[in-house]
């Protein structure tokens, strides 16, 4: 069996995010990166199965060549070995880009399950692992909270609003886990020292095969701001019709956040 | 609570870009090391600090240690952190594959160790005792100690103490009356006596507990020459590595301590019922020198166990300060201008600054001197090894002592940064203090390190130690000179440096004429100068490092401009102390001496 995870280097959320002259990316200098957190439940996940089923982990990741760090991470806490996709010579990416670079590396890895993190925590779009199971034709569910595997089927608790599906899937399949269905493993220092014999194929993204307007971007970023961070309280008063008039009024206006 | 313990972007400065550790991975001993695995390792270690120490931080000095008459038990989230620690083989990075270690550079072990601390102090004792006893069997010990309890040690499958004060003598180390006598099949000693204040002395963390006692056999001569290294378990362990009969080792009683209460310091009777089995450690009488091979850098860790509580109180005072509103620029007149977070007031950024420079000095000073030690160990020439080895030894006194000192006098200011919210337990700085305060006190008061900087390290081998720690300041000066903005605060650091040589010349001719008294009156003084000197030059050492970065262009201005202003802050307002210090030294300042017991 083998299970495939996918995973995104994303800034560390305790770093101080500064945007660039530009005005439209942030500073990367002395930035921290690391592997989005809801990816690491992901490789908890499939390193389980390797442990209750001799799954073999492979863990997938598109980014400049700085990603094998993250990559090796995962080979820390226990993958087996690692590609990825060297998006270096290519411009900005998005989802839909990315997703295409993705599935077709996964076309002839034979997997029999692919997991990912339910969402990166830098750009939040929570769109690539869903492209990728749509672009290679297999069936998915996201924001799952329980796996349980039995012989070629998955069956899953799929966490929503108040309440939960639970699922069954025939793989191979894709799944984006949540918090809470397992606690990601450090890795250990034995652990770490192994991680560094492991292979880490590298994939230059134009071997792939793909057309260059099929990975180009399809939105621009024309601006970025960081969030004010200034603790500002105002009382609107009036009734209710003139308070929520003029609320509305603030928060479009004023706040632009409408 | 702080989102942040530590500042790894500093910590990868330190160890790459000043202490350019990768380089180790020359010597055959970390030829399996590289840059990722020394960065994976320091960020897996900060990652264990914040999500495994950090949380039960404020719930350890709740709960503390508890004493039933009987049995300790540890806070029951120490289980966890201990499980994690030794799973992940954080207890001897540093020790050799063949010991069940990843042969990392004691440099990364003084990281972890730090950065523990960073995250739950209490807690971090008791892998640093359990890596102490396991480190002196390693060193010291006959094979079959080494088989019997080492592996087990490393592993985390026991825990380990060094056990030497006693009721009586705690400081004068050598008064100590526990004795050993031979037993009658002459296989093992026979240990009777009290011990006090011994960390980590019982807990239920683990299956058994290998206690390190120095002890005085039958006829051994008086004070430290007659003191004996044993290994005492508390359950003794059978050929087979079972676990067999108690030891007849009995805790009476734990501490209640002002802080660090996650720590079991316990009270010990040995041989109560004339049963405690006891095994020599290498030879009789030799203890307290096998205790003191281990104690450079074991004080050197101890230093650190002080500043990484105060990184964390300097974080939680930065965090407070950059987002507590309160007042207005001293030149507004507008009573209804928005208020201003206290950051922007000087007073407070002073405050904040000066804590900052105790954290990065010291730390710096410690990670120097871990890398000085992996480099004795690396090198193969004996002089080099020699000439390394006299740094360590001039400068484990200033990380002690130091260390211990600025830190305390550090999470005072990260508190004063909270105003009355730092005098409440709500917040963590409160603890942070209380934590704190026994570093000065343990392994060695900061009386002694004063003590044995100026009365042993300063004279050692006709003074060359010292003038091998001058020649690395001098280096250090030299090159700061080259570049044209650190000029100034070269000279400045140069200036100091020179009064540090007078004043010992000065009291090295009194130690010469036989007033010893007179010599080491000022002894403490002495050290505060001396450490004066040593942080400035290593803030100077990563000013040199910044300046250099930003002469050839950087994307990361803010960051390296803060390391050469905070070396410009510490030297600006430490040096002239030092100097004022040094003035009176060669003044014969000796009140102290005599000021008769009686007038007080």
């Amino acid at each position: 069996m083998k299970v495939v995870v996918l995973i995104k280097r994303v800034p560390d959320t305790a770093s101080e995010l500064q945007v660039a002259a530009d005005g439209k990316s942030v500073v990367t200098g002395g930035l921290k990166f690391v592997m989005s957190p809801y990816d690491e439940h992901a490789v908890e996940l499939a390193i389980q199965l390797k442990e209750s089923h001799g799954a073999e982990v492979v863990v997938l990741s598109a980014g400049p060549p700085e990603t094998k760090e993250i990559i090796r991470s995962a080979l820390a806490m226990g993958a087996d070995s690692g590609i990825l996709v060297d998006t270096a010579q290519l411009g900005a990416l998005t989802c839909r880009g990315t997703a295409r670079l993705l599935a077709a590396a996964l076309a002839d890895l034979g997997a029999d399950l692919v997991v990912a993190g339910k969402q990166a925590v830098d750009d939040d779009a929570a769109q690539v692992p869903e492209r990728v199971a749509e672009l290679l034709g297999i069936p998915h569910a996201s924001v799952i909270t329980r796996f349980e595997l039995s012989g070629t089927t998955a069956s899953v608790d799929r966490e929503i609003e108040g309440g939960q599906y639970t699922l069954e899937l025939p793989l191979p399949a894709l799944f984006t886990t949540q918090k809470g269905i397992n606690t990601p493993r450090y890795p250990t220092l034995p652990n770490i020292m192994k991680a560094k014999k492991k292979e880490i194929r590298e994939v230059p993204a134009a071997q792939l095969g793909l057309a260059a307007d099929s990975l180009s971007a399809q939105a621009t970023t024309e601006a970025m701001t960081l969030p004010r961070q200034q603790r500002l309280c105002r009382v609107i008063e009036g009734d209710n019709a003139q308070r929520v008039k003029e609320l509305v009024r603030v928060l479009h206006m004023e706040e632009k956040v409408l | 609570m702080p989102d942040k313990l530590a500042d790894m972007r500093t910590i990868k400065f330190l160890l790459h870009e000043v202490l350019k550790l990768e380089e180790l991975t020359q010597y055959p001993y970390y030829e399996d090391h590289s840059r990722e695995t020394l960065d994976m390792a320091a960020d897996t270690a900060y990652q264990l600090a914040h999500e495994v120490f950090w949380p039960s931080y404020q719930e350890f000095d709740q709960e503390g240690a508890q004493f039933d008459g009987h049995k300790v038990a540890v806070p029951k989230a120490m289980h966890e952190i201990w499980k994690q620690c030794a799973e992940g083989g954080w207890i001897g990075p540093n020790v050799s594959y063949d010991d069940g270690g990843q042969q990392f550079p004691i440099t990364i072990h003084a990281l972890a160790c730090f950065l523990f601390n960073c995250g739950n102090t209490a807690a971090a004792m008791y892998l640093g005792l359990t890596y102490g006893a396991a480190h002196l069997i390693k060193t010291f010990g006959s094979k079959e100690l080494q088989d019997l309890y080492m592996a087990k040690l490393f592993a985390g499958q026991y825990a380990g103490t060094m056990v030497l004060t006693e009721p009586d003598t705690g400081t004068s180390v050598g008064d100590m009356t526990t004795t050993a006598s031979k037993s009658p099949d002459g296989d093992y000693y026979l240990l009777r006596g009290n011990k006090r204040f011994i960390s980590g002395g019982d807990h239920d963390l683990t299956e058994n507990i290998i206690h390190a006692v120095l002890a005085r056999t039958e006829g051994a001569p008086p004070g430290i020459k007659g003191l004996s290294l044993f290994i005492v378990p508390k359950y003794r362990v059978n050929g087979d590595g079972s676990i067999g009969e108690w030891n007849d080792v009995t805790t009476t009683g734990i501490e209640h301590k002002m802080g660090l209460k996650g720590s079991a310091t316990a009270s010990l009777t040995f041989g109560d019922k004339g049963d405690c089995r006891a095994w020599l450690v290498g030879e009789l009488n030799h203890g307290l020198r096998y205790m003191f091979e281990l104690m450079n850098m074991a004080r050197v860790f101890t230093g650190m166990q002080a500043v990484g509580v105060a990184s964390a109180a300097y974080h939680c005072a930065l965090e407070y300060s950059r987002t507590r509103l309160q007042g207005r620029d001293i030149t507004s007149r507008d009573p209804l201008e928005p208020q201003i977070p206290i950051i922007q007031h000087p007073d407070v950024r002073l405050m904040l600054l000066k804590q900052r420079a105790v954290v990065e000095g010291c730390l710096g000073l410690f990670l120097y001197c871990a890398r000085v030690h992996d480099q004795e160990h690396a090198v193969t020439d004996p002089e080099e090894q020699q000439r390394l080895h006299m740094l360590l030894e001039m400068l484990t006194p200033c990380c002690k002592a130091y260390g211990s000192d600025a830190a305390f006098e550090s999470i005072r200011l990260a508190i004063q940064c909270h105003g009355g919210s730092g005098y409440s337990e709500e917040y963590p700085v409160a603890q942070m203090l209380r934590d704190c305060k026994v570093f000065s006190i343990y392994e060695g008061a900061n009386g002694i390190q004063a003590l044995d900087l100026l009365g042993r390290k300063v004279p050692m081998k006709g003074g060359m130690a010292l003038q091998a720690l001058n020649a690395e300041v001098s280096k250090t000066i030299a090159e700061a000179k080259e570049l044209a903005p650190l000029k100034d605060l070269a000279d400045k650091i140069e200036s100091l440096q020179n009064e540090v040589v007078q004043a010992t010349m000065h009291l090295g001719m009194l130690g010469l004429s036989g007033k010893v008294n007179q010599y080491l009156c000022n002894a403490t003084a002495y050290l505060e100068m001396f450490s004066h000197l040593a942080i400035s030059w290593q803030l100077l050492m990563q000013a040199v490092v910044a300046q250099k970065v930003l002469d050839a262009g950087s994307t990361e201005e803010n960051f390296y401009r803060g390391k050469i202003e905070t070396a410009r802050c510490y030297a600006g307002y430490n040096v002239p102390h030092g100097i004022a210090t040094a003035q009176m030294l060669t003044a014969d300042e000796r009140t102290a001496l005599d000021f008769k017991p009686e007038w007080f």
